[in-house]
């Protein structure tokens, strides 16, 4: 570490404040995490286009909104219509007919999707330089009582809405028809279908939803950071590193890990200046994750799927 | 007769299934020890001790004298015990001949850059596998396929070559799990006459795990059977096929 | 796979090489500078066939290894004025243990997950360990660091020319080493090693150790890429090396197909022509990456073996065809079933 970095004690002031903007950006990553696991979970491809989506959708919510100025709700409904449609092409006309290749071949077709979107976004909305955000909310707050910590209400409406997005998934999964057919297939497809579900439309509705979900983080995130082509697409890796938490399966540890994952990312920025802090962090706590909870044996290791 | 493999109060629990419990037993140099038990009962989890891939909770196996606890499955391998797999584990994408000269190429002690720069020993090594590989398929009567796939293979002549890829490590002991599995009466018939000429040729001990009583019975100097993870009866096979416990525990069930 | 080259074979590819090398004489500056680029990043795509097509491991951290090779060589010739043929090796072996490293995650876990930790490990390169503040010794801060082209036995690299042979004669060692390893002891176990890990251990090959040596390979061939760029443009700045820079090179790799050495060259051509006859036609070369993820998708989807593999086998048939020779010998065939 070289002398820039200032480390200080007066950051411990900043934490009450920074544990506000830590929990809303842990918001927003729960929601997108949440999407990622359910199309895992369903249809057993780790969309690594996950961010791409997200970004895209988001553009055109900027597109909408800020540039032709229509108000910002009907760009958030245009961006999670676009995230469905992205969602629904993708598992069409891509992953459907890969059905029984290799992870990594489908994991490939993702990866060439992200390289799509990102340059399609850079050619639409050019690459370089950032945009002004898609606001929701007003950005004025108010002070916690007792404390001097100020809330945006725009802070606390992502929170809710990610958190209670994804929290709703999870009881989508839970208690509703396509829930348990979700569920179903995500046990195991030959068997489900076999009970009659009507596997393919299940697989294509966990991509709708899954990657609408990634449009509205996507749109909540970008008051929170630089918003350009690239900062969006790579949230998948925090999107990730969430779903590892919840070892890419459990809904409610991912929605911690994600908030887990917000905070992690922002303390560290009350006692150093430094860029980079963030994806320091992540990468940590990404490594900390794989080490703890994936650890198969020689045996289990020769997954050909 | 001095002891090859002795397996010592021997435990495994995986699964919440006991799947060795407490098993001892020998295996003396030079003979061919069948070891029989209905399914599940813990032969395969032996096998996979032996051999490594298994930790055991408890117990010892010692292998020529010496413990073989904590030694990875290449450096058993390289002490000399092989084996065969009850779902077979060919390299599916290499050629047969490819699958004999990969135990011979993990052997090697030239470094990568003798490889990559083409040295005369490289090549010297690389001819030297080949004819030993080439030698081995002529011994086991399956050199018309040396070209062919694994994968491609009908099942009995892909145990074979898997077969001949245990052999192609040179062992001294030989590790076998249901090598007869899916294999016609003329073909196990077969393998019983390559079982007795490879003793005959390498003098190699074999642990032989097979349903096949027939097959079991001729080629097998003595057996142990295991039930539900322990062991239940020793000896030789007259001695065995008339042991009551073993005639309840196994051949009851296939009878049933 | 194993068997003597033919000689025609050999005539063919010195033929290829010896045109390949003499054709840039007849070009601009600017021509040969492409060049340049297309042998580096044929070797880059090199240490993709390397590792995903020998291992079968998906990596998005390639520019990362290349980084490290690059950063290497820039800090220690511009900052402490080394010699280029010191910092070579320095910058390949660094970029080595980085490949190391980052392989021993991959002993205990499964493809997809590594994957996606080769994604952490390219945003933590390109966004934190080069970003000015973290370790400006390494990373050159606010001003990238300015390595000036070497010298070769009294013979200065500065011409473009003279540059684009230099490096053409590295890709073809690299390609030769590499092809020797393929088709020799180390294709073999790698090949049986994705096959079937639990066989490989049990006839005795340390897959562990097998692993590693290919993740160092291929990242060691990836910082020699890394630091010959650095070189021939004269300057070393972390955009160069970021993430999208690594998923368009896996995705290059995989249309050509990553089974093959010859996807390396193809890729190399494609990537650094691929724009300039899109502008050609008045595209913008920008579209460049659309064009190779759309690529990308059609191939998976349609031709899932590769372009390259799918091209070579399309080939085979046909010359069988036209030579009318039956394919195996019946009693083979028999025997195969």
């Amino acid at each position: 570490m070289s002398h820039a970095v200032i480390a200080s004690l007066s950051g411990f002031s900043l934490l009450p404040s920074y544990t506000v903007i830590g929990l809303t950006l842990g918001g927003v990553y729960a929601l997108a995490a949440t999407g990622l696991v359910l199309i895992y979970r369903v249809s057993g491809v780790l969309n690594f286009a996950h961010g791409a989506v997200a970004m895209f959708s988001t553009f055109v919510a900027y597109q909408i909104s800020v540039v032709a100025g229509v108000p910002s709700p009907i760009g958030l409904l245009a961006a999670v219509a676009t995230g469905a449609a992205l969602g629904f092409v993708i598992e069409f006309l891509t992953i459907r007919p890969l059905a029984g290749r290799p992870p990594l071949t489908k994991v490939a077709v993702t990866i060439a999707w992200l390289l799509v979107l990102q340059t399609a976004a850079g050619l639409i909305w050019g690459s370089t330089g950032y945009h002004r955000p898609v606001q929701l909310v007003g950005s004025n707050g108010f002070t916690v009582p007792f404390t001097n910590v100020v809330v945006g209400y725009d802070q606390l409406t992502i929170f809710l809405v990610a958190v209670g997005l994804s929290l709703g998934t999870s009881a989508l999964l839970r208690w509703t028809s396509l829930g348990a057919q979700m569920r179903a297939v995500a046990d195991d497809p030959q068997a489900a279908r076999l009970w009659g579900i009507d596997v393919d439309r299940v697989s294509a509705a966990s991509w709708m939803i899954g990657s609408a979900m990634a449009a509205v983080a996507g749109v909540l995130i970008t008051p929170l950071l630089n918003f350009d082509t690239y900062s969006l697409t790579v949230l998948v890796i925090d999107a990730f590193t969430a779903a590892l938490i919840g070892r890419l399966t459990n809904l409610p540890l991912t929605v911690v890990g994600a908030i887990l994952l917000g905070l992690v990312q922002y303390y560290p920025k009350a006692f150093f200046n430094q860029a980079g802090l963030s994806e320091l962090s992540t990468f940590v706590l990404a490594l900390i994750t794989l080490a703890v909870v994936f650890r198969p044996g020689l045996a289990a290791s020769r997954g050909r799927g | 007769m001095t002891v090859l493999l002795q397996i010592d109060g021997v435990s495994k629990r995986y699964g919440g299934v006991q799947a060795l419990n407490d098993v001892s037993f020998r295996v003396e140099r030079g003979r061919i020890k069948g070891l029989i038990g209905p399914n599940g009962a813990g032969k395969t989890s032996l096998f996979n001790c032996v051999c490594g891939v298994l930790r055991v909770d408890s117990g010892h196996i010692r292998y020529a004298g010496r413990d073989l606890h904590g030694l990875a499955p290449h450096r058993r391998a390289r002490l000399g015990i092989a084996r065969t797999f009850q779902t077979l584990e060919l390299f599916r994408e290499l050629t047969v001949l490819e699958n004999l000269m990969v135990p011979v190429d993990a052997a090697a002690r030239r470094g990568m850059l003798a490889d990559a720069l083409r040295l005369p020993r490289a090549r010297f090594e690389e001819n030297r596998a080949g004819e030993r590989a080439h030698a081995l398929l002529h011994f086991l009567g399956i050199a018309e396929v040396a070209g062919i796939p694994g994968g491609d293979l009908a099942i009995g002549i892909q145990r074979r070559v898997e077969l001949g890829r245990a052999l192609a490590l040179r062992p001294t002991l030989l590790l076998l799990d249901e090598p007869a599995a899916g294999l016609d009466s003329r073909e196990t018939a077969e393998l019983a006459g390559v079982l007795s000429r490879i003793r005959e040729r390498f003098g190699t001990t074999m642990l032989l795990v097979d349903h096949d009583m027939s097959l079991v019975m001729r080629v097998c100097d003595d057996i142990a059977v295991l039930d539900y993870g322990r062991l239940i009866a020793e000896g030789p096979p007259e001695r065995i096929r008339e042991d009551p416990t073993v005639v309840r525990a196994y051949l009851g069930e296939s009878a049933a | 796979m194993s068997g003597p080259v033919s000689r025609n074979r050999r005539l063919g590819l010195a033929a290829v090489v010896a045109a390949v090398a003499l054709l840039p004489a007849l070009e601009s500056d600017f021509q040969r500078g492409l060049d340049s680029d297309a042998v580096i990043i044929a070797l880059l795509v090199l240490s993709v066939v390397v590792l995903t097509g020998f291992v079968g491991q998906i990596s998005f951290c390639q520019y990362s290894f290349a980084a490290m090779g690059a950063f290497t060589v820039g800090a220690l010739m511009d900052g402490h004025g080394w010699s280029f043929w010191l910092a070579l090796p320095v910058g390949v072996t660094v970029a080595v243990l980085a490949g190391v490293l980052v392989g021993i995650p991959a002993l205990r876990l499964s493809g997809l997950l590594l994957a996606v930790l080769t994604v952490a490990v390219a945003l933590f390169t390109d966004r934190f360990l080069l970003v000015t503040g973290t370790w400006d010794g390494f990373s050159g801060g606010a001003v990238p660091w300015h390595p000036s082209r070497p010298s070769l036995l009294g013979a200065p690299l500065t011409g473009s020319y003279a540059y684009y042979l230099f490096a053409l004669a590295i890709l073809c060692v690299a390609v030769l080493l590499v092809w020797n390893l393929r088709r020799g002891r180390a294709g073999r176990v790698l090949r049986a090693v994705r096959d079937s890990e639990l066989a490989a251990a049990t006839v005795g090959l340390d897959v562990t150790a097998w692993k590693l040596a290919a993740f160092g390979l291929s990242a060691g061939i990836a910082g020699l890429a890394g630091a010959l760029l650095a070189v021939r443009i004269g300057s070393v700045s972390p955009g160069s090396y970021d993430f999208l820079h690594s998923v368009q090179l896996t995705a290059l790799a995989t249309v050509m197909g990553v089974s093959a050495i010859a996807a390396a060259p193809a890729a190399g051509i494609a990537t650094v022509f691929g724009p300039e006859l899109l502008s050609g036609i008045a595209v913008s070369s920008t579209w460049f990456p659309l064009l190779i993820g759309t690529a990308l998708i059609l191939q998976l989807v349609l031709v899932p073996e590769g372009a390259v593999v799918r091209t070579r086998h399309d080939m085979a048939r046909l010359a069988r065809l036209v030579s009318g020779r039956r394919g195996r010998d019946p009693a083979i065939a028999e025997a195969a079933r």
